[in-house]
C-alpha cells in the first residue's frame, strides 16, 4: 500500500479579488511522478509555490507526510528543507560555483562540516553528470548544465519530494534532453516528483499520473494511457492534441 | 619661499583630507548599509522612516549640516572641528550610500532570495549569504563615485578651520600672492587622491567580477 | 551683508533655541584664567593683518597685537585659523574666546557678539589696472564701472548701501568674491574694472603688482577695527579694553603699524 507523501485538501489561493484556484485536492504517493499540465495562467506555478510555502494559500490544508505544513505554528524554513524546488529559469546563485551552489544549503542549513558538505555536494553533482564542472560559475555553464546544477542543489538537501516548475521551457531544444534524462533517472531511483511540464514525451513515458488543470480547477487526472487514449472530457483531448501538435511543430522547426 | 616648501605646505593638509574621508566614508557605509537593509527588508513603516532620512539628509547641503553640528548642536560641548566635520560628512554620505546599497539589494533580491529560501535558508541567512555578496559587487561602481564625492567634500571642513588642503592653499596663496599656483596645486592633489581611489576600486571590482563566458 | 553669513547666523540662532541655551553667568575671562590660555580665532589670509610666513607660522599686525594682549593677560595664546565667515559664529557659539581679524564694527554682527574698543583706524581704497581709462575722483564715480569686492566685508556693505540700493550701480555690475585675491585676479584679467577694499592690504597688493594703482582712498565704510568678543561679557571686555588702551598709550600699536604697513 503506497503511503501519501503530500496531501492537499480544499486548497484556495487568491491574489486580491483574483481567484487563482479553488477547493483543490491532490494526493502524491511515495515514489510517484505526477505531471501537471494546463494552459498558461492556470495557477500551476502558484500551486507549487503554495506547496513549499513561498506563498501562503488562503484556505485549505497541505500535509507533508503526517505534518500539516499550513498550520500556523509550522516552521517554514524547516519545511522547505524537505521540499526540493527546481525553477524554470534555474535561479542559481550567480556568485557561487556549481559546487558552491550545491554546498550552501548543506553548510548553512544542515550545518555540515566543510569537508562533509563538499563530499555530499560532489556526489550530487556526479549524479547529474557535472562533477567535472564543479568549479564553474553559472555564467560559464550552458542552460542545460545550469538546470542540472539546480536539480543537484535541491537534491543535496535530501528532500522528501521534488517540485519542478517547467524545468526545460527556458532551454534551447538541443539542451532539453540532458535535463529530462536526469529527471527520468531520478524517477527510476524512486524519488517522489511533482512536475509541471509540457514535455509530453516525458509525461507519457515517466509519469505515474497526469493532472490536467484549467482555470483553477483540476479537470481530469489519470494514468498516461487513460489521459492520452481515453480522456473522459473533450477539453482534455483538445488540450493534449493541441500541445502535442505544437510541440511536434517545434521539433520540426528545429530540424 | 621655494617651490618645494610651497607645495609641501599645501600637501601636508592631505593628512586631514584623508582623515576626514577615512572617518566619513566607512561610517557612512556602515550606517548606510544597516539603513538600506531596514529599508528593503524592514517592512513598510521602516521603509517610510528610511525614506524620510534619505530625503532630509540628501536635501541638506553638507556645509549647512556642518555648521549646525559645530556651531549650534554642540554648543558648549568640546567637539573638535575635525570630528564635527567628519561626522557631518559621514551622515550626509550615509544617506547617499543607503540609496546605493538599497538599489543593489533590490536588483539582486527577488528571485535570488526566493531560490535561497527554497532550500530552507532563513531570511537572514538568505540575505547574508546570497543577496549581500552579489549586491556588494553591484554597489562598487556607484560607491566609487560616492568615495570621490566624499574626498572632494572633505574640503568643506576648511570652513571650520581644519587646516586641510584647500585652506592651506588659501593661506599660502594670500601670503605669497601666488593664488593660481596655490589652487592648481590643491587641484592636483585632490585629483591624485580621487584618481588613486577610483583606480583602486576599479581593480577591486575587476577582482570580484564573477567569471562568465560571453 | 553676506547672504551666506546671514543664513548661518539664522541657523545658529534657531538651533541654539532648539538645543536650549547654556547658562552663561560665568565670564569667559574666568574660563581663560582657569585654563591658563585664551583661544583666539583669525582668518590668516589677509596680509598684512594676518597671514602665514614662509615657515607656515601666523604673523601680521593683528597677530603681534594679540600675542602682546595675551602676554599682558598672563595666559598662553592658542590660535585657531578659520575662514573669515565662520569667525563670528565661532565666538558666538563659544568655540572661540575671541577673534581678531581686522573686524570693523557692524550692526548685524553686534547682535550676536560684542566689540572691543577700536585698536586702530583704517581707510578704504579703489584700485585699478594701468589699462583703466576712466576716472574716479569721488567714490560715487565707481558706479560707472564694473566693481569687485570681498563679499560680507564692510566695503561690500558700503557699495550695496550707497551705490546699489539707490540704483546708481546695477546689481549685475557688482561682483562679490569670497576673497580679495580672487577679485585681484579678475581685476588683472579685466573681468572687473575697479576693486574696492581695505586701504592697508590694498597697498600691499599694489606693492606686489606694479600694474595696479590706487585711484582713491579715504574713510568710507571702514574706520576703526576691533576685537570680536562674546556677547554681553562685561568682565572680558573690560580686561581687553584696558590692555588696548595701555598699548595705545605706550605707542606699541603705532610701532606695529610702522612695522607692517610701512607708514
Ligand atoms: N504575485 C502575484 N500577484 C498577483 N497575481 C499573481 C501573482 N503571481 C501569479 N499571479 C497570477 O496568478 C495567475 C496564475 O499564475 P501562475 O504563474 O500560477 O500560472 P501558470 O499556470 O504557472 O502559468 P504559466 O504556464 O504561464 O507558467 C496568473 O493570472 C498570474 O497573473
Ligand atoms: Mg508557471
Amino acid at each position: 500500500m503506497p503511503e501519501p507523501i503530500l496531501t492537499i485538501k480544499n486548497l484556495t489561493k487568491k491574489y486580491g479579488e483574483n481567484v487563482i484556484f479553488q477547493h483543490l485536492d491532490l494526493t502524491v504517493n511515495e515514489g510517484d511522478t505526477i505531471v501537471i499540465i494546463g494552459p498558461s495562467g492556470t495557477g500551476k506555478s502558484t500551486l507549487l509555490r503554495c506547496i513549499n510555502l513561498l506563498t501562503r494559500p488562503d484556505e485549505g490544508q497541505i500535509w507533508l507526510d503526517d505534518m500539516e505544513i499550513t498550520a500556523k505554528d509550522c516552521d517554514e524554513d524547516q519545511v522547505r528543507q524537505h521540499i526540493g524546488m527546481v525553477f524554470q529559469n534555474f535561479l542559481l546563485f550567480n556568485h557561487l560555483t556549481a559546487l558552491g551552489n550545491v554546498k550552501l544549503g548543506l553548510s548553512k542549513v544542515k550545518k555540515m562540516s566543510d569537508e562533509a558538505a563538499t563530499e555530499k555536494a560532489m556526489h550530487e553533482l556526479a549524479r547529474v553528470g557535472l562533477a567535472d564542472r564543479a568549479d564553474h560559475y553559472p555564467g560559464q555553464l550552458s542552460g542545460g548544465q545550469q538546470q542540472r546544477v539546480g536539480i543537484a542543489r535541491a537534491l543535496a538537501m535530501d528532500p522528501r519530494i521534488m517540485l519542478f516548475d517547467e524545468p526545460t521551457s527556458a532551454l534551447d531544444p538541443e539542451l532539453i534532453g540532458e535535463v529530462l534524462e536526469v529527471m527520468r533517472q531520478l524517477a527510476l531511483d524512486g524519488m517522489t516528483m511533482l512536475v509541471v511540464t509540457h514535455e509530453m514525451g516525458f509525461a507519457r513515458e515517466v509519469a505515474d499520473r497526469i493532472v490536467f488543470m484549467e482555470k483553477g480547477y483540476i479537470v481530469e487526472e489519470g494514468s498516461p494511457d487513460e489521459m492520452f487514449n481515453h480522456p473522459k472530457f473533450p477539453r482534455t483531448r483538445e488540450f493534449l492534441w493541441k500541445i502535442t501538435e505544437l510541440y511536434g511543430k517545434k521539433e520540426t522547426d528545429t530540424n | 619661499m621655494d617651490f618645494g616648501q610651497f607645495i609641501s605646505y599645501i600637501a601636508s593638509g592631505t593628512v586631514y583630507t584623508v582623515g576626514v574621508t577615512l572617518i566619513a566614508l566607512p561610517s557612512g557605509l556602515l550606517i548606510g548599509t544597516i539603513l538600506a537593509l531596514l529599508y528593503v527588508y524592514g517592512g513598510k513603516a521602516a521603509a517610510r522612516v528610511m525614506n524620510l532620512y534619505s530625503t532630509v539628509f540628501r536635501g541638506i547641503p553638507p556645509l549647512v549640516l556642518l555648521f549646525i553640528l559645530f556651531f549650534a548642536v554642540t554648543r558648549g560641548i568640546n567637539l573638535s572641528a575635525f570630528w564635527a566635520g567628519s561626522l557631518s560628512l559621514g551622515i550626509v554620505s550615509s544617506a547617499y550610500q543607503m540609496e546605493i546599497v538599497r538599489g543593489a539589494l533590490l536588483s539582486v533580491s527577488g528571485d535570488q532570495l526566493m531560490a535561497a529560501r527554497a532550500i530552507g535558508m532563513s531570511r537572514l541567512q538568505s540575505i547574508r549569504y546570497v543577496v549581500l555578496p552579489q549586491a556588494v559587487r553591484l554597489a562598487i561602481p556607484p560607491w566609487s563615485n560616492e568615495a570621490a564625492i566624499v574626498i572632494k567634500d572633505s574640503s568643506l571642513v576648511y570652513a571650520l578651520g581644519v587646516p586641510e588642503i584647500l585652506r592651506r592653499a588659501q593661506l599660502i596663496g594670500a601670503s605669497s600672492q601666488r593664488y593660481l599656483l596655490a589652487y592648481l596645486s590643491a587641484a592636483v592633489i585632490y585629483f591624485l587622491l580621487v584618481f588613486g581611489t577610483t583606480r583602486l576600486l576599479a581593480v577591486l571590482e575587476k577582482k570580484l567580477t564573477i567569471p562568465s563566458n560571453p | 551683508m553676506k547672504k551666506r553669513f546671514l543664513l548661518l547666523v539664522a541657523l545658529v540662532l534657531v538651533a541654539a533655541m532648539l538645543v536650549g541655551c547654556t547658562t552663561e553667568t560665568d565670564s569667559v575671562l574666568d574660563k581663560i584664567n582657569q585654563a591658563g590660555k585664551v583661544v583666539v580665532g583669525t582668518s590668516a589670509d589677509y596680509p598684512p593683518y594676518e597671514y602665514i610666513d614662509e615657515a607656515g607660522n601666523k604673523t601680521g599686525f593683528d597677530i603681534d597685537l594679540m600675542t602682546e594682549i595675551a602676554k599682558r593677560m598672563g595666559v598662553e595664546l592658542e590660535w585657531v585659523d578659520m575662514p573669515f565667515d565662520s569667525l563670528v559664529a565661532a565666538v558666538d557659539s563659544g568655540k572661540l574666546d575671541m577673534s581678531i581679524s581686522c573686524f570693523n564694527y557692524d550692526e548685524e554682527r553686534d547682535k550676536t557678539v560684542d566689540f572691543s574698543e577700536a585698536y586702530y583706524t583704517t581707510e578704504d581704497a579703489f584700485v585699478v589696472t594701468s589699462a583703466f581709462a576712466g576716472t574716479i575722483t569721488v567714490p560715487e564715480d565707481a558706479a560707472n564701472y564694473k566693481v569687485g569686492v570681498q563679499s560680507g566685508t564692510v566695503q561690500d556693505g558700503w557699495l550695496t548701501d550707497n551705490l546699489v540700493t539707490p540704483g546708481l550701480l546695477p546689481e549685475a555690475s557688482l561682483s562679490r568674491y569670497e576673497r580679495v585675491d580672487q577679485a585681484a585676479l579678475d581685476l588683472a584679467n579685466g573681468r572687473i574694472d575697479v576693486l574696492m577694499g581695505d586701504y592697508v592690504p590694498i597697498q600691499a597688493l599694489v606693492a606686489q603688482n606694479p600694474d595696479l594703482q590706487v585711484v582713491y582712498h579715504g574713510e568710507l565704510s571702514t574706520g576703526p577695527i576691533n576685537i570680536v568678543l562674546p556677547d554681553g561679557d562685561a568682565a572680558l571686555k573690560a580686561e581687553v579694553d584696558r590692555i588696548i588702551k595701555e598699548l595705545q598709550a605706550e605707542g606699541f600699536i603705532d610701532q606695529l603699524a610702522v612695522k607692517y604697513f610701512s607708514e
